[in-house]
């Protein structure tokens, strides 16, 4: 009986703890994001679309320059890095396959995909800008993101182009179609939604990155859409502006900050929404 | 065009291939291609997608020759003594990584202690307990731990858990570790709110949904039978958890934790905030500012003068990937051996 | 007795995969615009010798084909036989139905479009044709535009025929293209085999030997990689030359 209830009671004991940690860890979302809307939600305005970062010794401006900067150099990595990362997602699931080359290209990919972010960056400063190939611009930046981008459109495109039933393969190849066009016509379309959904989370990861956009695109108070040129965006103002001891500045920051996680929370839960709902249909 | 003959006797099988088919179509070349062409265009796509797929070994190879040679000055004037010496006084010209080495490995091995108990529960809570129709959302909310930016970290660590923390987490830390003998040193000293401990929490917070996605996810896969004897032993929900899914799926779980541990490492910009960056390091309390690698690369790269300075960042950052990648292989092969469990 | 125009032929053929020997020694003539039904118990190399007809084997390393097999007297085992060419000549519908994720117009302008440049309007016809060919046009002509996924089972299985018969082949191999499907569903298909026989050279792999028996004019008996025996499907049902194939099927009827 005493042996029981001590069962019982161990049993109790760990999964309260269960829940505990299940708290815990909202717990801490649920702070961020509060502080993340009432400080945002302080420092928003109209000012933070329509006007340039403030120069220092100005107190007031906005974000448009940063807002624009961090478009530019999303879109234009998202263009570069997806049609590569689908590529070698191809030739994972269809071509290599199981040979060496594949298996080892598998492997880099998913050592990439979890490489700090900083070194990716330091790679592209040490490759373009140490070397004098290139200076300190929106392009370098845009390798950077890119190079991190990469990685996980490969995974989701695999994973995803794996999971066509081989029947379908063989239906298009009995067609006397193409390996190209059965891949880019069916099997591709076929994996539609799953690979959409591994572009948006690959977008949402790039949008919040600042260590890599450090040594590559550094910053610009000044509105540039030259990509030769450092370029401003929004990780590398917040990262600036939140260290300053200018309260207005903060300000600034934390509105910047409620724009990146908003819209990062949104793409990742799109990209769900997304995902299941393709499913079904 | 032919006839063949089928007879009722046992040839039937065997049709009569004495006299050659015309073919039925009458025009059988057709179907050869002129002296074998190929689809060029299949030719090449398939050389397309092997040379884009060799960019990612480039990738992997230009990062760690990129680091090597970039490293090359500290490496030739420093030698092996970079490594195990505790100095770092840039206008000196003096580099040693000891200091940011130590951050990096403290904070990390702090967010393990957090996360690993934490993620289990979570993973727990999640595959047994939680009630279906609530699952995914509660999975998906943890999953958004992961999705925040890591500067949003950064920015509400330092300005708003470090205020806190310094008003009522550090004494109470202090009031209860601080006295424990032996580990007690470690919670010592003035709350200042950022430092060591700050960054190891909130690299916990961040590597969280890491490792519980892959908790669960290996939990998931242990075989319903074996879970279904264990309840219809009369084992409670714990027992079949800690008896059996635990003991099948530990190797992927730890493969999870290697994976979290990865991430800890090479995390930028929530360490660079709260961490302190001082690279003077005289009481072993986890309340003093440190450094770690990349909190040193982010912070000193901007002023740091072509040379020795930068070299040594650059060394530094070296011996950040060679930690990782060493973490991330491990966690691969714990993770590859429970995928071939699966099987 | 029964006189027969051969369309494939099968001579001292052999199949392996990997080293396992799948196909042993076949020597078969499949006649022109007949049915022809592969029966024979799971594993017996049925569906293996159909899908050699269109060298779908191709698309797997590790598999390979000897002997000679001809399409209208053309060896198509040969290496510079154009497979794509090959694979227009002669269609395949598979067990379970395989839509394309696209709509069903598409489905059907997909493998035309491979081949042949059409006109829009003369691609329309060609969209009807087919599908009226696979008595599907009725139910969906006022819906081509949505996806194939969309229709049912037996649909979808009637537009992968329209598919394969959209491209004008002249062969059509079915593999057990009704095991997945309801009995009304399944007597449509049959229907359908026997209205199009009279422009496809047929050929199908089933296991259900009521359906050989019904929709077939001839029938081979495989056993563990064997052709067994070949004949009129009347004369294997009613009275095989071999023991096995007696056993098979007075088995199969209990």
């Amino acid at each position: 009986m005493k042996l029981r209830t001590r069962r019982k009671l161990t049993n109790g004991v760990a999964l309260f703890l269960s829940m505990a940690a299940m708290a815990f860890g909202l717990f801490w979302l649920a702070w961020i994001l509060f502080t993340v809307l009432s400080q945002g939600l302080g420092g928003i305005s109209i000012n933070t679309f329509t006007q340039l970062t403030p120069p220092p010794g100005e107190m007031n401006g906005g974000l448009r320059n940063a807002l624009a900067g961090s478009a530019l150099l999303v879109v234009i990595s998202t263009l570069i890095g997806t049609p590569i990362g689908i590529l070698v997602g191809i030739y994972l699931a269809e071509y290599g396959r199981n040979s060496w080359m594949a298996n080892l290209t598998r492997y880099v990919n998913d050592l990439l995909l979890s490489a700090p972010s900083i070194v990716i960056g330091l790679f592209v400063w040490i490759a373009l800008i140490y070397t004098h190939v290139a200076g300190y611009s929106g392009w370098a930046g845009i390798i950077a993101l890119s190079l991190i981008m990469i990685p996980v459109v490969v995974r989701t495109t695999e994973n995803m182009l794996m999971l066509v039933p081989g029947s379908l393969r063989e239906a298009a190849y009995a067609l006397g179609a193409s390996r190209r066009v059965v891949i880019m016509q069916v099997l591709l379309r076929a994996a539609k939604s799953g690979v959409v959904t591994g572009i948006l989370l690959a977008i949402a990861r790039i949008a919040g990155e600042t260590a890599p956009l450090l040594f590559t695109a550094l910053s610009n108070q000044f509105w540039n859409s030259d990509l030769t040129k450092p370029i401003a965006n929004l990780p590398v103002t917040i990262n600036n502006f939140a260290m300053s001891p200018f309260v207005e500045w903060q300000k600034i920051a934390w509105a910047g900050v409620l724009i990146m996680t908003v819209s990062v929370l949104v793409l990742n839960i799109v990209a769900r929404i997304f995902f299941k709902q393709e499913k079904i249909g | 065009m032919q006839s063949g003959n089928l007879s009722e006797s046992g040839t039937a099988v065997v049709p009569d291939f004495s006299h050659k088919l015309g073919g039925v179509m009458g025009n059988g070349s057709v179907l050869q291609t002129r002296g074998g062409k190929k689809d060029f265009g299949d030719i090449a796509f398939t050389w397309l997608v092997r040379v884009v797929a060799m960019l990612v070994l480039l990738t992997l190879l230009g990062i760690i020759l990129a680091l090597v040679w970039a490293s090359l000055p500290t490496i030739k004037a420093l030698g092996f003594s970079f490594l195990y010496t505790k100095e770092w006084n840039p206008p000196m010209d003096h580099y040693g990584a000891v200091i940011p080495i130590y951050g990096t490995l403290v904070t990390s091995v702090i967010a393990l202690v957090i996360a690993v108990p934490v993620s289990f529960g979570i993973a727990l809570f999640l595959t047994e307990l939680a009630p279906v129709w609530i699952r995914r959302s509660l999975g998906t909310a943890i999953e958004l731990l992961a999705a925040i930016p890591s500067i949003v970290y950064g920015m509400w660590g330092l300005l708003v858990f470090a205020p806190v923390f310094a008003k009522y987490g550090q004494p109470a830390i202090a009031a209860t570790l601080g006295k424990v003998p032996v580990i007690g040193s470690l919670f010592s000293g003035p709350a200042m709110g950022i430092g060591l401990l700050t960054a190891g929490i909130i690299l916990a917070i961040m590597i969280i949904p890491f490792i519980a996605a892959v908790m669960r996810d290996v939990f998931e896969i242990t075989p319903p039978m074996l879970k279904e004897s264990a309840y219809g032993l009369g084992c409670t929900t714990w027992e079949v958890i800690w008896g059996v899914v635990l003991p099948y799926s530990k190797v992927g779980a730890v493969g999870g934790v290697m994976l979290g541990l990865g991430r800890a490492l090479g995390e930028t910009m929530a360490v660079t905030f709260v961490i302190g960056n001082t690279n003077f390091l005289s009481s072993p309390s986890l309340f003093m500012p440190g450094n770690s690698i990349t909190s040193a690369v982010a912070n000193e790269f901007a002023e740091a003068s072509p040379g020795l300075h930068t070299a040594a960042l650059m060394e530094l950052s070296l011996v950040l990937f060679v930690i990782t990648l060493i973490v991330l292989m491990i966690s691969k092969w714990f993770l590859a051996r429970m995928s071939k469990m699966e099987k | 007795m029964s006189e027969f125009t051969s369309h494939i032929e099968f001579k001292n053929f052999n199949f392996f995969y990997g080293k396992y020997h799948a196909l042993k020694d076949i020597n078969l003539a499949i006649p022109h615009r007949k049915v022809t039904a592969f029966i024979g118990p799971s594993g017996c190399g049925k569906s293996t010798l159909l899908r050699t007809i269109n060298r779908m084997y191709d698309l797997y390393p590790d598999q390979r084909a000897e002997g000679k097999l001809t399409l209208g007297g053309t060896n198509i085992l040969e290496s510079d036989i154009d497979v794509s060419m090959l694979r227009a000549k002669v269609g395949m519908v598979f067990q379970k139905p395989t839509p394309f994720p696209m709509s069903i117009y598409d489905n059907i302008a997909f493998g035309v479009r491979l081949h042949e440049r059409l006109t829009k309007a003369d691609m329309d016809d060609r969209v009807e044709w087919a599908l009226r060919r696979a008595a599907l046009w009725d139910e969906v002509k006022d819906k081509l535009g949505k996806s194939g996924m969309s229709l049912s089972g037996g649909q979808q299985q009637r537009l992968c025929i329209a598919r394969g018969v959209a491209v004008k082949p002249e062969v059509l191999l079915l593999d057990e293209p009704t095991s997945a499907l309801d009995p009304i569903s399944t007597m449509r298909i049959e229907e359908l085999v026997d209205e199009l026989q009279k422009e496809f050279t047929i050929v199908i792999v089933t296991h259900n030997m009521q359906q050989a028996a019904r929709i077939s004019d001839f029938t081979a008996y495989m056993y563990l990689g064997e052709l067994i025996e070949f004949g009129n499907t009347d004369q294997i049902f009613v009275k095989p030359s071999k023991k096995q194939t007696e056993d098979y099927i007075t088995g199969r009827f209990g």
